[in-house]
C-alpha cells in the first residue's frame, strides 16, 4: 500500500498504487436543486451505450429519489453499514475515520457485492418523501418532510476503488483526461470491481461475462464535447469540464470556480476515500445531518453560498454555463451583462445573458383580438 | 526489491511444502486416453495420487475460508496424448455465472522451463508457465448450450435490441428477446457487446470445449493462447467433481510446456459456492511429473 494525498479528506491515506494524478481530470457538477428526475440523462446514456444483450438492467447513469431510493438497492446504506460510524474533525474539517482502503484483510478494498435482484428495481423509492405530509401542511407553507433527486454516474475517481481491486490491472485511468475505463479485451469477469466500487458503478454483464462501466463518453470528450447525459439534461443541472489539481485552481475555469474556489459543489460520500469527481450542489431544503453524511462537512457553507448566489456575479456567471453549450468550457469570463464560455483554443462557445430579458405581454391582445391566459 | 523478497518467500514456502509431501505423479502408458468418460476402466485402473491443497494467502485477493483439502490426481498417456483426471469433493455443483453467482473451476500448470523452475503461483517474469483451465460455466455452455438472458429470466421482455439484424417484431412468434446472443454478436449488434467486440475469450457464444489454454508470467498476466489444443470434460456426481484435462505430449505449439523429460505440475481449484474467483482459490504447488514411455 502506498500513501496518497486525498484533498477532499484533507489527509494522507492508504491506496494500493502510488499517487498519479492525470494531466487533466474529468469532473462534473450536478445541481441537485434543479433535477426533476425526468430520466432523460438515463435514457440518453442507455440508448447510446447499454442497450445490448446482457445490459438489460445496467444503468451507467441513474437518477434515484433520496432518502429511500437507490440503484442498485441499498448501494449507499450497505457501504455505510459496512464501514460503521466514522467522524470528521469539527475544527479542521479533516476526515478522522477509515476509508475503504483501510483494514482490508486479504483484499485491496473493502466492499460488498450486490445480488442479481438488487439491480431489478432502478426506481425503488421514487418520489417518496422522508415522511407523511400531515394533513393541512401542504396548504400552510413549508413543511418538514423532504425528498430530492440524486443523479448518479461513475465518479471517475482519482483513487478508483474499481481499479485498486482488479487483480488483472484491467481497469485504468487515462492520463489525458482521468477517465476510468475497463479494458474489455482483458477483463475476465472476476467482479472484484463490482464489489469494490463504493458507488456500485461497475456492472457485470451476464452475456459477455465481463464487467462494464460508464466510459465518460470519451469519444465525445476527445472532440471537445460534453457527455451524452450532460448534453441532454432537461433541467440543465449538469456541467462537465476539467478540475485542476488541488492548489492549482484557476478562477476562470468554471469547475475550479465552483468546486475549489467557492466550494459550493461537494463530492458524494467523500469518506469512502476514492476522491470522486462528480461534485454535487447539496439540496438546500434537506436536513443538514443527512447532508453531512452524504457530502461531508462542507455542506453548511455550500448551502449558504448557494442561497447567496445572486450576490456573487462571478459564481453566478459560472452557473449560467450549465446546459448552454454542448461543448466543454475550459475558461469563462463575465463580460458586461454576459457570461462567455471559451474552449481550450480560446474560441467562444456560448454567450449567455446574466439576466434574462422579461417581456410582459398584455392580457388583452388587441392586435389579435383575443385574451391571453394560462391554459393548463 | 519487493519482488525478490516475494520470490524468496515463495521458494521457502515451496521447499517446506515439498519436504512435507514428496509425490511424483507418474503418467502410466495405456492404449488410449478417454477424453470424456470419467468412469472408463482405463481411468479406474490408474494410480491415484493425493495432492494436498492450500488456500491462496500470498497475494491479494486472498482466499479467507478454504473449502477443499486435497485433490486426487490420476494420469495416463498413450504416447501422443496425456490426460489428467482430477477429483475433489464439492457438495454443490456450481456451473452458472451471474452478478452474484460463481462457478467451480480447476486448472493445471506446467513450467515452460522445468530446469529454471518459476514460482508455483502463476510463474514470474521470464519464468513462464502454461496453464490449462477448466471452468464449470464453460462445461455448461458445451453441455447445455449458452445460458442466454431468456434462459435465466424466462419471463423477461426487451422491446428492441438495437442493430440486431432481424429485429424481432413478433413475426412467427419471435420477439427481440428471442434473438440469441450468438446471432446478435454476428451482426452490428456486436457494437453493443463490448467484450465480444474486443475479441475477449470470455465472450464466446458457441463454445466447443470447456478448457482454456493460457500462459502467465506472474499475477495478473494470464493470457489466452492463440492455439487451443487441450481438451477438458467435467462431471459432477456423488458430491464430487471429476474433471479430465488432456493435451498432446509433444505439441507443435511453441507456447505449450515440454513434457518428454521429467517436469513439474501444479494445480488450482475454485469453489463457486463460496464465491471463489481470481486469486481467491486453492492451490497445490509444484509436484514432480513423469510421463512414462
Ligand atoms: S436529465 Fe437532468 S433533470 Fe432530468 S433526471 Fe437527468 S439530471 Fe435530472
Ligand atoms: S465511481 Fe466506482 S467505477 Fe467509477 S472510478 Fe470510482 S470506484 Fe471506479
Ligand atoms: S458520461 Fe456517458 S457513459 Fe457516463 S453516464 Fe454519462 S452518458 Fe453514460
Amino acid at each position: 500500500m502506498a500513501t496518497v494525498k486525498n484533498w477532499q479528506l484533507k489527509k494522507d491515506m492508504k491506496y494500493p498504487y502510488e499517487e498519479n494524478r492525470p494531466n487533466k481530470q474529468i469532473a462534473y457538477i450536478f445541481d441537485t436543486n434543479k433535477c426533476i428526475a425526468c430520466q432523460t440523462c438515463t435514457v440518453a446514456c442507455k440508448t447510446t451505450w447499454t442497450s445490448g444483450k446482457g445490459e438489460e438492467t445496467m444503468f451507467f447513469n441513474n437518477v434515484e429519489t433520496k432518502p429511500y431510493g437507490g440503484y442498485p438497492l441499498k448501494w449507499d446504506l450497505n457501504t455505510l453499514k459496512m464501514m460503521g460510524e466514522q467522524s470528521w474533525d469539527k475544527v479542521t474539517g479533516a476526515y478522522k475515520g477509515k476509508t475503504i482502503f483501510d483494514d482490508t484483510k486479504g483484499e485491496n478494498v473493502n466492499g460488498w457485492r450486490p445480488a442479481e435482484r438488487d439491480y431489478a428495481f432502478p426506481n425503488m423509492g421514487e418520489d417518496e418523501c422522508s415522511s407523511n405530509v400531515n394533513k393541512g401542511a401542504f396548504f400552510s407553507g413549508i413543511h418538514d418532510t423532504w425528498m430530492f433527486y440524486l443523479a448518479r454516474i461513475c465518479n471517475h475517481c482519482t483513487f478508483p476503488g474499481c481499479a485498486a481491486a482488479c487483480p488483472r490491472k484491467a481497469i485504468y485511468k487515462r492520463p489525458e483526461d482521468g477517465i476510468v475505463l475497463i479494458d474489455e479485451s482483458r477483463c475476465r469477469g472476476y467482479k472484484e470491481c463490482v464489489k469494490a466500487c463504493p458507488y456500485k458503478k461497475t456492472f457485470f454483464n451476464m452475456v459477455t461475462r465481463t464487467s462494464e462501466k460508464c466510459i465518460g463518453c470519451y469519444p465525445l470528450i476527445e472532440q471537445g464535447e460534453q457527455p451524452r447525459c450532460v448534453q441532454t439534461c432537461i433541467g440543465k443541472i449538469r456541467l462537465q469540464g476539467f478540475l485542476s489539481k488541488p492548489g492549482e485552481a484557476k478562477a476562470d475555469n468554471p469547475i475550479d470556480q465552483i468546486v475549489h474556489i467557492k466550494k459550493i459543489a461537494l463530492p458524494l460520500y467523500p469518506q469512502y476515500g476514492t476522491e470522486p469527481n462528480v461534485y454535487y450542489i447539496p439540496p438546500i431544503h434537506v436536513p443538514t445531518d443527512f447532508l453531512h453524511q452524504m457530502f461531508g462537512p462542507g455542506v453548511d457553507k455550500a448551502v449558504a453560498a448557494y442561497k447567496n448566489l445572486k450576490n456573487d456575479p462571478d459564481l453566478l456567471a459560472a452557473f449560467l454555463l450549465f446546459g448552454n453549450t454542448p461543448k466543454i468550457t475550459h475558461h469563462y469570463k463575465r463580460e458586461g451583462d454576459f457570461t462567455v464560455s471559451y474552449n481550450e483554443a480560446g474560441e467562444v462557445l456560448a454567450k449567455v445573458p446574466m439576466t434574462e430579458p422579461v417581456y410582459v405581454r398584455p392580457y388583452d391582445d388587441k392586435d389579435h383580438g383575443t385574451f391571453r391566459h394560462n391554459t393548463p | 526489491m519487493k519482488k525478490k523478497i516475494f520470490i524468496a518467500i515463495m521458494m521457502v514456502l515451496s521447499a517446506n511444502l515439498m519436504n512435507a509431501q514428496p509425490i511424483t505423479i507418474k503418467s502410466e502408458k495405456v492404449a488410449s486416453v478417454p477424453l470424456r468418460e470419467i468412469n472408463n476402466a482405463l481411468w479406474t485402473a490408474a494410480t491415484e495420487y493425493i495432492v494436498p491443497i492450500f488456500p491462496q494467502n500470498i497475494a491479494n485477493p486472498m482466499l479467507a475460508i478454504p473449502s477443499v483439502k486435497n485433490l486426487k490426481v490420476k494420469s495416463i498417456n498413450d504416447g501422443t496424448t496425456v490426460g489428467f483426471l482430477l477429483e475433489w469433493t464439492d457438495s454443490t455443483k456450481d456451473i452458472i455465472v451471474d452478478a452474484d453467482k460463481f462457478c467451480d473451476q480447476v486448472a493445471i500448470q506446467l513450467p515452460m522451463h522445468p530446469d529454471t523452475l518459476p514460482v508455483f503461483m502463476m510463474g514470474n517474469k521470464k519464468g513462464r508457465v502454461h496453464i490449462i483451465h477448466w471452468k464449470g460455466i464453460w462445461q455448461n455452455d458445451v453441455e447445455n448450450g449458452f445460458r442466454d438472458v431468456k434462459d435465466a429470466y424466462p419471463n423477461y421482455w426487451a422491446d428492441i435490441y438495437p442493430m440486431a439484424e432481424k429485429q424481432g417484431d413478433g413475426t412467427n412468434g419471435k420477439f427481440a428477446k428471442d434473438i440469441s446472443a450468438s446471432d446478435y454478436s454476428k451482426g452490428q449488434g456486436n457494437n453493443f457487446m463490448p467484450a465480444s467486440y474486443a475479441g475477449n475469450p470470455m465472450s464466446i457464444f458457441d463454445r466447443k470445449e470447456p478448457s482454456e489454454e493460457c500462459m502467465a508470467e506472474g499475477y495478473g498476466t494470464l493470457t489466452t493462447q492463440t492455439t487451443q489444443n487441450a481438451t477438458a470434460w467435467g462431471v459432477w456426481e456423488n458430491n464430487t467433481w471429476k474433471v479430465i484435462i488432456t493435451r498432446p505430449i509433444v505439441s507443435p505449439d511453441k507456447d505449450d510446456a515440454p513434457l518428454t523429460a521429467p517436469t513439474k505440475i501444479a494445480f488450482a481449484i475454485w469453489n463457486g459456492h463460496f464465491e471463489n474467483i481470481s486469486g481467491k482459490k486453492h492451490y497445490a504447488q509444484w509436484t514432480d511429473l513423469i510421463i512414462q514411455k
